[in-house]
Protein backbone atom coordinates (compact mmCIF):
# COMPACT_ATOMS: atom_id res chain seq x y z
CA UNK A 1 0.00 0.00 0.00
CA UNK A 2 1.43 3.19 -0.85
CA UNK A 3 1.52 5.57 1.59
CA UNK A 4 0.91 8.63 -0.01
CA UNK A 5 -1.55 7.29 -1.89
CA UNK A 6 -3.93 10.34 -3.60
CA UNK A 7 -6.87 10.87 -1.49
CA UNK A 8 -10.14 10.73 -4.05
CA UNK A 9 -11.54 13.72 -2.29
CA UNK A 10 -8.76 15.55 -3.24
CA UNK A 11 -8.35 15.41 -6.54
CA UNK A 12 -12.15 16.03 -6.58
CA UNK A 13 -11.38 19.16 -5.02
CA UNK A 14 -8.87 20.14 -7.73
CA UNK A 15 -10.89 19.07 -10.42
CA UNK A 16 -13.44 21.63 -8.88
CA UNK A 17 -10.88 24.34 -8.45
CA UNK A 18 -9.76 23.68 -12.18
CA UNK A 19 -13.33 24.05 -13.70
CA UNK A 20 -13.64 27.07 -11.74
CA UNK A 21 -10.51 28.69 -13.26
CA UNK A 22 -12.01 27.57 -16.53
CA UNK A 23 -14.88 29.34 -15.82
CA UNK A 24 -13.65 32.10 -14.84
CA UNK A 25 -11.18 32.70 -17.91
CA UNK A 26 -14.39 32.59 -19.84
CA UNK A 27 -16.37 34.94 -17.50
CA UNK A 28 -13.22 37.34 -18.10
CA UNK A 29 -13.26 36.45 -21.68
CA UNK A 30 -16.56 37.55 -22.63
CA UNK A 31 -15.89 41.13 -21.41
CA UNK A 32 -13.17 41.17 -24.36
CA UNK A 33 -14.93 39.30 -27.24
CA UNK A 34 -15.68 41.77 -30.26
CA UNK A 35 -18.97 43.62 -30.12
CA UNK A 36 -20.33 41.68 -32.60
CA UNK A 37 -19.72 38.48 -30.51
CA UNK A 38 -21.48 40.07 -27.57
CA UNK A 39 -24.13 40.52 -29.22
CA UNK A 40 -24.17 36.75 -30.67
CA UNK A 41 -24.39 35.52 -27.44
CA UNK A 42 -26.92 38.42 -25.96
CA UNK A 43 -29.17 37.35 -28.77
CA UNK A 44 -29.13 33.39 -28.17
CA UNK A 45 -30.56 34.27 -24.84
CA UNK A 46 -32.83 36.75 -25.40
CA UNK A 47 -34.41 34.70 -28.10
CA UNK A 48 -34.32 31.62 -25.37
CA UNK A 49 -34.57 32.11 -21.73
CA UNK A 50 -35.30 35.51 -21.83
CA UNK A 51 -38.26 35.38 -24.47
CA UNK A 52 -41.13 34.57 -22.52
CA UNK A 53 -40.06 37.41 -20.13
CA UNK A 54 -39.42 40.09 -22.65
CA UNK A 55 -42.75 39.10 -24.26
CA UNK A 56 -45.18 39.69 -21.03
CA UNK A 57 -43.36 42.72 -20.68
CA UNK A 58 -43.84 43.48 -24.22
CA UNK A 59 -47.79 42.73 -23.40
CA UNK A 60 -47.94 44.40 -20.42
CA UNK A 61 -46.52 47.45 -21.80
CA UNK A 62 -49.05 47.41 -24.87
CA UNK A 63 -52.01 47.40 -22.26
CA UNK A 64 -50.53 49.93 -20.56
CA UNK A 65 -50.11 52.22 -23.67
CA UNK A 66 -53.49 51.12 -24.45
CA UNK A 67 -54.64 52.03 -20.83
CA UNK A 68 -52.89 55.51 -21.26
CA UNK A 69 -55.13 56.25 -25.04
CA UNK A 70 -58.24 55.47 -23.44
CA UNK A 71 -57.10 57.53 -20.62
CA UNK A 72 -56.77 60.29 -23.01
CA UNK A 73 -59.30 59.41 -24.60
CA UNK A 74 -61.80 60.24 -22.56
CA UNK A 75 -60.45 63.12 -21.62
CA UNK A 76 -60.75 63.96 -24.83
CA UNK A 77 -64.12 63.87 -25.30
CA UNK A 78 -65.01 64.95 -21.18
CA UNK A 79 -63.20 68.48 -22.65
CA UNK A 80 -65.49 68.50 -25.81
CA UNK A 81 -68.46 68.08 -24.19
CA UNK A 82 -67.99 70.72 -21.76
CA UNK A 83 -66.58 72.37 -24.53
CA UNK A 84 -69.72 71.88 -26.33
CA UNK A 85 -72.25 72.35 -23.22
CA UNK A 86 -70.21 75.70 -22.45
CA UNK A 87 -70.35 76.72 -26.09
CA UNK A 88 -74.61 76.21 -26.30
CA UNK A 89 -74.99 78.02 -23.59
CA UNK A 90 -73.09 81.16 -24.51
CA UNK A 91 -74.72 80.50 -28.24
CA UNK A 92 -78.08 80.67 -25.99
CA UNK A 93 -77.20 83.97 -24.16
CA UNK A 94 -75.95 85.43 -26.74
CA UNK A 95 -78.61 85.03 -29.62
CA UNK A 96 -80.78 86.52 -26.16
CA UNK A 97 -78.61 89.28 -25.98
CA UNK A 98 -79.20 90.21 -29.77
CA UNK A 99 -82.81 89.77 -29.50
CA UNK A 100 -83.25 91.96 -27.01
CA UNK A 101 -81.17 94.46 -28.37
CA UNK A 102 -83.37 94.90 -31.01
CA UNK A 103 -86.17 95.10 -29.38
CA UNK A 104 -84.50 97.99 -27.09
CA UNK A 105 -83.77 99.69 -30.13
CA UNK A 106 -87.48 99.57 -31.31
CA UNK A 107 -88.64 100.10 -27.21
CA UNK A 108 -86.30 103.43 -26.94
CA UNK A 109 -84.97 104.77 -23.40
CA UNK A 110 -88.53 103.57 -21.49
CA UNK A 111 -87.32 100.38 -21.42
CA UNK A 112 -83.92 99.53 -19.37
CA UNK A 113 -82.03 96.06 -19.54
CA UNK A 114 -81.76 94.46 -16.39
CA UNK A 115 -80.58 91.07 -15.66
CA UNK A 116 -82.25 88.47 -13.96
CA UNK A 117 -81.18 86.82 -10.64
CA UNK A 118 -82.85 84.13 -9.47
CA UNK A 119 -82.38 83.71 -5.71
CA UNK A 120 -83.03 79.78 -5.66
CA UNK A 121 -84.27 79.88 -2.02
CA UNK A 122 -87.49 77.78 -0.91
CA UNK A 123 -90.39 79.67 -1.43
CA UNK A 124 -88.52 82.32 -3.80
CA UNK A 125 -90.15 80.19 -7.08
CA UNK A 126 -91.56 82.93 -9.19
CA UNK A 127 -89.76 85.91 -7.84
CA UNK A 128 -86.48 87.48 -9.49
CA UNK A 129 -84.40 90.40 -8.86
CA UNK A 130 -83.20 92.83 -11.28
CA UNK A 131 -79.84 95.06 -10.90
CA UNK A 132 -82.24 97.79 -11.85
CA UNK A 133 -83.82 100.20 -9.58
CA UNK A 134 -85.49 103.94 -8.61
CA UNK A 135 -82.87 105.43 -9.53
CA UNK A 136 -83.44 103.82 -12.92
CA UNK A 137 -86.87 104.91 -13.13
CA UNK A 138 -88.72 101.96 -12.48
CA UNK A 139 -91.88 101.53 -10.60
CA UNK A 140 -93.88 99.24 -8.59
CA UNK A 141 -95.86 97.44 -11.30
CA UNK A 142 -93.99 97.91 -14.52
CA UNK A 143 -93.69 95.32 -16.69
CA UNK A 144 -91.39 93.22 -17.53
CA UNK A 145 -90.19 91.78 -21.14
CA UNK A 146 -88.20 89.89 -23.34
CA UNK A 147 -87.73 89.40 -26.97
CA UNK A 148 -90.81 86.94 -27.09
CA UNK A 149 -93.24 89.06 -24.92
CA UNK A 150 -94.23 89.48 -21.29
CA UNK A 151 -92.74 87.76 -18.39
CA UNK A 152 -93.60 89.32 -15.51
CA UNK A 153 -94.26 92.37 -13.10
CA UNK A 154 -92.24 94.32 -10.69
CA UNK A 155 -93.32 94.15 -7.08
CA UNK A 156 -91.00 95.74 -4.80
CA UNK A 157 -88.68 98.99 -5.88
CA UNK A 158 -85.30 99.48 -4.07
CA UNK A 159 -82.91 102.50 -5.19
CA UNK A 160 -80.74 100.05 -7.32
CA UNK A 161 -82.64 96.67 -7.16
CA UNK A 162 -86.16 95.36 -7.86
CA UNK A 163 -88.18 92.28 -6.91
CA UNK A 164 -90.24 90.98 -10.24
CA UNK A 165 -92.98 87.93 -10.20
CA UNK A 166 -93.03 86.05 -13.38
CA UNK A 167 -96.35 84.58 -15.02
CA UNK A 168 -95.57 81.58 -13.00
CA UNK A 169 -96.73 83.46 -10.08
CA UNK A 170 -100.44 82.51 -7.99
CA UNK A 171 -100.92 86.88 -7.63
CA UNK A 172 -99.93 86.75 -11.33
CA UNK A 173 -102.92 88.91 -13.51
CA UNK A 174 -103.36 90.66 -16.64
CA UNK A 175 -105.56 92.28 -18.84
CA UNK A 176 -105.66 90.59 -22.68
CA UNK A 177 -106.80 90.74 -25.77
CA UNK A 178 -106.91 89.02 -28.99
CA UNK A 179 -103.99 90.50 -31.13
CA UNK A 180 -106.81 92.13 -33.87
CA UNK A 181 -109.14 92.94 -30.94
CA UNK A 182 -112.12 90.56 -31.45
CA UNK A 183 -112.06 89.57 -27.42
CA UNK A 184 -110.78 91.06 -23.93
CA UNK A 185 -110.12 88.93 -21.14
CA UNK A 186 -107.98 88.24 -17.89
CA UNK A 187 -104.80 86.54 -18.03
CA UNK A 188 -103.81 84.70 -14.78
CA UNK A 189 -101.86 81.51 -14.00
CA UNK A 190 -103.64 77.96 -13.88
CA UNK A 191 -101.63 75.79 -11.19
CA UNK A 192 -100.52 72.39 -12.36
CA UNK A 193 -100.07 69.49 -10.14
CA UNK A 194 -96.74 70.21 -9.90
CA UNK A 195 -94.75 73.53 -10.82
CA UNK A 196 -93.68 72.58 -14.40
CA UNK A 197 -97.03 71.67 -15.01
CA UNK A 198 -98.10 75.18 -14.10
CA UNK A 199 -99.97 77.24 -17.44
CA UNK A 200 -101.68 80.41 -18.54
CA UNK A 201 -105.53 80.61 -19.08
CA UNK A 202 -107.41 83.51 -20.57
CA UNK A 203 -110.81 84.16 -18.75
CA UNK A 204 -113.80 86.25 -18.73
CA UNK A 205 -114.46 85.03 -23.03
CA UNK A 206 -117.97 85.98 -23.98
CA UNK A 207 -119.62 82.77 -24.18
CA UNK A 208 -121.11 83.69 -27.82
CA UNK A 209 -117.65 84.59 -28.57
CA UNK A 210 -115.54 82.28 -30.83
CA UNK A 211 -112.20 82.44 -30.55
CA UNK A 212 -109.71 80.76 -33.31
CA UNK A 213 -107.02 78.22 -31.83
CA UNK A 214 -103.71 79.53 -32.10
CA UNK A 215 -104.55 82.90 -31.99
CA UNK A 216 -102.24 85.50 -30.77
CA UNK A 217 -102.86 87.09 -27.09
CA UNK A 218 -101.37 90.32 -26.37
CA UNK A 219 -101.58 92.81 -23.48
CA UNK A 220 -104.99 94.66 -23.46
CA UNK A 221 -103.66 97.58 -21.58
CA UNK A 222 -106.72 97.46 -19.15
CA UNK A 223 -105.87 98.69 -16.02
CA UNK A 224 -103.41 101.33 -16.97
CA UNK A 225 -100.17 98.40 -15.49
CA UNK A 226 -99.19 97.01 -18.52
CA UNK A 227 -98.99 98.91 -21.89
CA UNK A 228 -100.91 97.75 -24.67
CA UNK A 229 -99.77 95.30 -27.13
CA UNK A 230 -96.45 92.98 -24.95
CA UNK A 231 -97.44 89.52 -26.50
CA UNK A 232 -98.29 87.13 -24.37
CA UNK A 233 -99.24 83.79 -25.71
CA UNK A 234 -101.58 81.86 -27.84
CA UNK A 235 -104.93 80.31 -27.50
CA UNK A 236 -105.06 76.31 -27.73
CA UNK A 237 -108.43 74.28 -26.77
CA UNK A 238 -111.04 75.89 -24.50
CA UNK A 239 -110.31 75.09 -20.90
CA UNK A 240 -113.65 75.71 -19.11
CA UNK A 241 -116.97 77.16 -19.76
CA UNK A 242 -119.00 79.00 -16.67
CA UNK A 243 -122.95 78.27 -17.64
CA UNK A 244 -123.89 80.12 -20.62
CA UNK A 245 -122.05 83.56 -20.40
CA UNK A 246 -118.28 82.85 -20.07
CA UNK A 247 -115.28 80.52 -21.02
CA UNK A 248 -111.88 80.38 -20.92
CA UNK A 249 -108.99 79.03 -23.09
CA UNK A 250 -105.67 77.42 -22.08
CA UNK A 251 -102.96 80.06 -23.76
CA UNK A 252 -99.37 78.79 -24.96
CA UNK A 253 -96.73 81.38 -23.51
CA UNK A 254 -94.19 82.69 -25.58
CA UNK A 255 -91.93 83.37 -22.53
CA UNK A 256 -90.16 80.44 -20.46
CA UNK A 257 -89.66 82.83 -17.02
CA UNK A 258 -86.92 79.46 -16.03
CA UNK A 259 -84.66 80.33 -18.71
CA UNK A 260 -84.79 84.11 -18.49
CA UNK A 261 -81.34 85.56 -17.80
CA UNK A 262 -81.83 89.24 -19.70
CA UNK A 263 -84.71 91.20 -19.96
CA UNK A 264 -86.22 94.79 -20.57
CA UNK A 265 -88.10 96.59 -17.49
CA UNK A 266 -90.31 99.42 -18.41
CA UNK A 267 -89.88 103.40 -16.67
CA UNK A 268 -92.17 105.79 -15.61
CA UNK A 269 -92.14 107.50 -18.81
CA UNK A 270 -94.57 104.64 -20.03
CA UNK A 271 -96.17 104.44 -23.84
CA UNK A 272 -99.43 102.27 -23.27
CA UNK A 273 -99.26 101.08 -26.61
CA UNK A 274 -96.36 98.92 -27.30
CA UNK A 275 -97.58 97.32 -30.57
CA UNK A 276 -95.19 98.98 -32.32
CA UNK A 277 -92.13 97.37 -30.10
CA UNK A 278 -93.37 93.55 -31.25
CA UNK A 279 -94.48 93.59 -34.63
CA UNK A 280 -95.45 90.71 -36.39
CA UNK A 281 -92.20 89.06 -37.11
CA UNK A 282 -90.80 88.99 -33.55
CA UNK A 283 -93.93 86.94 -32.29
CA UNK A 284 -93.56 84.71 -35.38
CA UNK A 285 -89.98 84.18 -34.28
CA UNK A 286 -91.45 82.93 -30.81
CA UNK A 287 -94.04 80.84 -32.32
CA UNK A 288 -91.05 78.81 -33.29
CA UNK A 289 -90.55 77.76 -29.48
CA UNK A 290 -93.53 77.76 -27.92
CA UNK A 291 -93.66 77.11 -24.64
CA UNK A 292 -95.67 74.52 -22.28
CA UNK A 293 -94.48 75.06 -18.55
CA UNK A 294 -93.61 77.79 -16.59
CA UNK A 295 -91.58 76.87 -13.72
CA UNK A 296 -88.78 79.03 -12.62
CA UNK B 1 -24.80 15.27 -1.54
CA UNK B 2 -27.93 13.30 -2.13
CA UNK B 3 -29.67 13.41 -5.02
CA UNK B 4 -32.46 14.65 -3.07
CA UNK B 5 -30.51 17.54 -1.98
CA UNK B 6 -29.58 18.01 -5.38
CA UNK B 7 -33.07 18.00 -6.58
CA UNK B 8 -33.89 20.60 -4.37
CA UNK B 9 -31.08 22.92 -4.96
CA UNK B 10 -31.88 23.15 -8.31
CA UNK B 11 -35.68 23.74 -7.75
CA UNK B 12 -34.72 26.27 -5.48
CA UNK B 13 -32.48 27.59 -7.86
CA UNK B 14 -35.13 27.57 -11.24
CA UNK B 15 -37.58 29.18 -9.02
CA UNK B 16 -35.94 32.07 -7.67
CA UNK B 17 -34.88 32.74 -11.17
CA UNK B 18 -37.97 32.70 -12.98
CA UNK B 19 -39.41 34.93 -10.00
CA UNK B 20 -35.92 37.29 -10.29
CA UNK B 21 -37.07 37.40 -13.78
CA UNK B 22 -40.68 38.18 -13.85
CA UNK B 23 -40.12 40.92 -11.20
CA UNK B 24 -37.01 42.59 -13.07
CA UNK B 25 -37.57 41.97 -16.62
CA UNK B 26 -40.90 41.15 -17.14
CA UNK B 27 -42.98 43.74 -14.09
CA UNK B 28 -39.41 46.11 -14.76
CA UNK B 29 -39.57 46.36 -11.06
CA UNK B 30 -35.83 47.33 -10.94
CA UNK B 31 -35.38 47.83 -7.51
CA UNK B 32 -38.39 47.41 -5.90
CA UNK B 33 -37.75 44.02 -6.01
CA UNK B 34 -34.65 41.56 -5.14
CA UNK B 35 -31.81 40.38 -6.72
CA UNK B 36 -33.08 36.42 -6.21
CA UNK B 37 -30.10 35.54 -8.96
CA UNK B 38 -27.60 36.75 -6.81
CA UNK B 39 -29.82 34.66 -3.77
CA UNK B 40 -29.77 31.61 -4.84
CA UNK B 41 -26.39 31.85 -6.44
CA UNK B 42 -25.01 32.44 -3.00
CA UNK B 43 -27.72 29.62 -1.44
CA UNK B 44 -26.90 27.08 -4.25
CA UNK B 45 -23.00 27.56 -4.46
CA UNK B 46 -22.83 26.28 -0.77
CA UNK B 47 -24.12 23.19 -2.00
CA UNK B 48 -23.18 22.34 -5.38
CA UNK B 49 -19.66 23.11 -5.54
CA UNK B 50 -16.86 24.96 -6.18
CA UNK B 51 -16.82 24.31 -10.34
CA UNK B 52 -20.74 24.11 -10.51
CA UNK B 53 -20.94 27.00 -8.69
CA UNK B 54 -18.64 29.08 -10.99
CA UNK B 55 -20.49 27.64 -13.90
CA UNK B 56 -24.16 28.63 -12.49
CA UNK B 57 -22.87 32.25 -11.61
CA UNK B 58 -21.38 32.31 -15.28
CA UNK B 59 -24.78 31.42 -16.64
CA UNK B 60 -26.40 33.67 -14.67
CA UNK B 61 -24.52 36.08 -15.53
CA UNK B 62 -24.29 36.48 -18.97
CA UNK B 63 -28.36 36.42 -18.88
CA UNK B 64 -28.27 39.77 -17.04
CA UNK B 65 -25.26 40.81 -19.54
CA UNK B 66 -28.13 39.83 -22.26
CA UNK B 67 -30.29 42.56 -21.06
CA UNK B 68 -27.61 45.08 -20.15
CA UNK B 69 -26.66 47.50 -23.17
CA UNK B 70 -23.38 48.49 -21.72
CA UNK B 71 -20.65 46.60 -20.31
CA UNK B 72 -21.11 43.01 -21.99
CA UNK B 73 -19.62 40.69 -19.24
CA UNK B 74 -19.53 42.40 -16.30
CA UNK B 75 -22.02 40.37 -14.63
CA UNK B 76 -20.34 37.12 -15.56
CA UNK B 77 -17.27 38.03 -14.20
CA UNK B 78 -19.06 39.36 -10.42
CA UNK B 79 -21.70 36.45 -10.73
CA UNK B 80 -18.77 33.81 -11.37
CA UNK B 81 -16.49 35.41 -8.76
CA UNK B 82 -19.43 35.27 -6.60
CA UNK B 83 -20.21 31.46 -7.27
CA UNK B 84 -16.79 30.92 -6.56
CA UNK B 85 -16.47 32.69 -3.57
CA UNK B 86 -19.66 31.17 -2.07
CA UNK B 87 -18.81 27.65 -2.82
CA UNK B 88 -15.06 28.44 -1.27
CA UNK B 89 -16.70 29.43 2.05
CA UNK B 90 -17.93 26.18 2.54
CA UNK B 91 -14.52 25.67 3.98
CA UNK B 92 -14.37 28.36 6.19
CA UNK B 93 -17.30 28.40 8.01
CA UNK B 94 -19.31 25.79 8.71
CA UNK B 95 -22.82 28.30 8.08
CA UNK B 96 -25.55 26.91 10.61
CA UNK B 97 -25.84 29.69 12.11
CA UNK B 98 -28.62 32.66 11.59
CA UNK B 99 -26.11 35.23 11.99
CA UNK B 100 -23.37 33.61 9.31
CA UNK B 101 -26.62 33.41 6.85
CA UNK B 102 -27.27 37.07 7.36
CA UNK B 103 -24.01 37.99 7.26
CA UNK B 104 -23.26 35.66 4.43
CA UNK B 105 -26.46 37.37 1.73
CA UNK B 106 -25.40 40.66 3.02
CA UNK B 107 -21.69 40.46 2.46
CA UNK B 108 -22.69 38.17 -0.83
CA UNK B 109 -25.19 40.45 -2.42
CA UNK B 110 -22.48 43.39 -1.65
CA UNK B 111 -19.67 41.87 -3.23
CA UNK B 112 -21.33 41.39 -6.34
CA UNK B 113 -21.71 44.60 -6.88
CA UNK B 114 -19.04 45.63 -6.17
CA UNK B 115 -17.70 43.40 -8.34
CA UNK B 116 -20.33 44.55 -11.10
CA UNK B 117 -18.33 48.05 -10.22
CA UNK B 118 -15.17 46.92 -10.95
CA UNK B 119 -15.72 44.85 -13.70
CA UNK B 120 -17.70 47.83 -15.80
CA UNK B 121 -16.06 49.95 -17.82
CA UNK B 122 -15.05 53.46 -16.05
CA UNK B 123 -16.81 55.77 -18.46
CA UNK B 124 -19.90 54.01 -17.78
CA UNK B 125 -20.42 53.49 -14.24
CA UNK B 126 -22.06 55.74 -11.65
CA UNK B 127 -19.77 56.99 -8.72
CA UNK B 128 -18.69 54.49 -6.32
CA UNK B 129 -20.39 56.25 -2.94
CA UNK B 130 -23.91 56.14 -4.91
CA UNK B 131 -23.68 52.68 -6.92
CA UNK B 132 -21.84 50.14 -4.43
CA UNK B 133 -21.77 51.88 -0.96
CA UNK B 134 -25.49 53.87 -1.29
CA UNK B 135 -27.64 51.38 -3.76
CA UNK B 136 -25.18 48.48 -3.21
CA UNK B 137 -26.27 48.81 0.52
CA UNK B 138 -29.88 49.06 0.22
CA UNK B 139 -29.97 46.35 -1.76
CA UNK B 140 -28.34 44.04 -0.02
CA UNK B 141 -29.72 44.78 3.48
CA UNK B 142 -33.22 44.48 1.28
CA UNK B 143 -32.06 41.05 0.53
CA UNK B 144 -30.95 39.96 4.03
CA UNK B 145 -34.55 38.93 5.02
CA UNK B 146 -35.49 37.63 1.73
CA UNK B 147 -32.55 35.23 2.00
CA UNK B 148 -33.44 34.35 5.44
CA UNK B 149 -37.19 33.66 4.70
CA UNK B 150 -35.89 31.03 1.38
CA UNK B 151 -33.40 29.38 3.37
CA UNK B 152 -36.25 28.74 6.44
CA UNK B 153 -38.57 27.67 3.65
CA UNK B 154 -36.08 25.52 1.52
CA UNK B 155 -33.50 24.50 3.66
CA UNK B 156 -30.82 25.60 1.75
CA UNK B 157 -27.90 27.56 3.86
CA UNK B 158 -27.63 24.90 6.98
CA UNK B 159 -24.95 22.64 7.22
CA UNK B 160 -26.01 19.03 6.41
Amino acid sequence: MPPYAPEPESNGRQRELFVAGVVLVLAFSAMFLSGGSQQQIAGVFQTSFLRPFTEVQLRREVARLRGVAVEDMRSLVDSLTLMLITHAAVVDENETLRELLVLGERAGAQYRPATVLRPGTPGSESMFLVDVGAEDGLRQGSAVVGPAGLIGVIREVRSRQAVGMDWTHPDFRVGAMIEDGSAYGLVERWEGEFREADRLVLNGIAFNQSVARSSRVVTSGAGGIFPRGIPIGRTQEVFDTEGSWRKSYWLDPFVDPASTTHVLVLTRDVDLDATRIWPGDSIAAADRAPVSGGAS
Amino acid sequence: MSSSVSARVWLVVALLATLHLLLHVSFSMDGGAPDLLTLGLLLASREIGTGRAASLGLFWGLLEDALSVLSFGANSVAMTILGIGGALTRDLFVGDSRFFLVSYVFIGKWTRDLFHWIAVDSGQRQPFVEEVLVDGGIASLYLVPVGVLVAMVTGLGRDK
